[in-house]
């Protein structure tokens, strides 16, 4: 029984043991007592306190103090401030939980405002703005307000227009392409700051076959890359950087008509 | 703390009527333990003016498991006056901590002593107390 070894703050602990277990409501005096129980000493001691306690309830408390004061109320019970609720692990343990899970939450629910129809599309445009050269394009030298002519003249793509925020940009190319969903891409090469434009049709709902529309200039980013997208009459217009969204915001910040 | 019933009733009263007073001007005590603190120096300062214990090493004798069946023989009279007996803060840990009434920091607090302080003297006190019983009740007669 005596062969559990007590350390030098448990046997301190040990002799301040309270005689009832309920007295014992802090966490090293518990665990000190938990190692104590097992010794041979503890048990005399607490044998001990018990008879001598025992003595000491038998001296007769007079009438009249019994009368202002309840025997059963002689201390009032510690108010436990937050402080000590939030040091118990269990507490802390949840508070923990319940914040990451709210920090997942808030990122999800950021993500969601984010989002917008076509931003699949949108990101496999990124991959491809990315990847692409200038000279993979045929040169087109003009503003970038008059390419909505020149696509639709060309290649027949109609509403596939540059806004005005970025209509009187320099160009340096063009090309059109059909994507892996057989959707007709416009790209398009800017002098200014390396920017490209990608042109393409809005998402459509399956159901009713019309374009899924959104309001303003909703922005993306992916591996170093930005864009910001609009929807306009069925289709939407991307302008992408190789950059931080700053870059991009003064010419979304802009109104022009 | 006095092993005196009169005495410890006055210094009841007094504690009392402190506090009556305290409330009645808007300043009731708001610390828990104020009851006890009070009493508790009440009962030095009514200790001081009697005969004061000779301060000596006393002996001490290791807990024994005969101790429960040897304080049954004690009236709880004696049990008070030899605690009342002993120097502070001594006096005031082992009356406090027989009462039973307080948890550790309770003791801590109104004792005004230091874990290692207050668990030295509760140790000594035991085995004090266990040698002042081997003395009065001597094993042949346990």
């Amino acid at each position: 029984m005596s062969a559990v070894q007590l350390s030098r703050k448990e046997k301190m602990l040990m002799h301040c043991a309270p005689i009832r277990e309920e007295r014992v409501d802090e966490r090293s005096l518990r665990m000190a007592l938990h190692r104590a129980r097992k010794t041979e000493v503890f048990a005399i001691q607490q044998n001990f306190d018990k008879a001598a306690t025992a003595l000491v309830q038998a001296i007769p408390i007079p009438q009249e103090i019994t009368d202002w004061i309840p025997t059963d109320t002689f201390i009032a019970p510690t108010r436990r401030r937050w402080q000590k609720y939030a040091q118990n692990p269990a507490f802390l343990a949840t508070g923990i939980a319940v914040l990451v899970i709210t920090i997942i939450a808030i990122f999800q629910l950021v993500d969601r405002m984010n989002r917008f129809p076509g931003e699949p599309t949108a990101r496999r445009l990124l991959t491809t703005a990315s990847s692409t050269h200038a000279m993979m394009l045929d040169p087109v030298k003009t503003d970038a307000g008059a390419l909505g002519d020149f696509l639709f003249m060309k290649h027949r793509l109609v509403h596939y227009d540059v806004p005005p925020e970025f209509a009187e940009l320099k160009t340096l190319g063009c090309r059109v392409f059909d994507d892996e969903e057989g959707q007709r891409v416009a790209q398009v090469w800017v002098v200014e700051k390396k920017m490209q434009f990608f042109i393409f049709p809005a998402e459509r709902d399956p159901k009713t076959g019309k374009a899924r529309e959104f309001f303003g200039w909703r922005s993306i980013e992916q591996e170093r890359w930005v864009g910001v997208v609009k929807e306009d009459k069925g289709v939407c217009f991307m302008a992408t950087l190789r950059g931080s969204p700053k870059d991009l915001a003064p010419y979304v910040s802009k109104k022009k008509e | 703390m006095l092993a005196d019933a009169a005495k410890a009733q006055e210094v009841f009263h007094a504690t009392l009527r402190e506090a009556a007073q305290l409330a009645a001007n808007g300043e009731a005590p708001r610390d828990r333990l104020w009851f006890f603190r009070n009493a508790r120096w009440r009962c030095l300062e009514a200790g001081e003016q009697g005969l004061q214990a000779e301060d000596v090493d006393l002996q001490q004798h290791e807990l024994a498991d005969s101790a429960p069946s040897q304080i049954d023989k004690l009236q709880p009279q004696e049990l008070a006056i030899w605690i009342s007996g002993a120097p502070d803060p001594q006096r005031t840990a082992l009356a406090l901590f027989y009462l039973d009434e307080f948890n550790y920091r309770d003791l801590l607090s109104v004792t005004e002593l230091k874990p290692p302080e207050l668990s030295k003297l509760l140790c000594d006190g035991r085995r004090q107390f266990q040698a002042w019983l081997d003395a009065t009740f001597p094993a042949a007669q346990t």
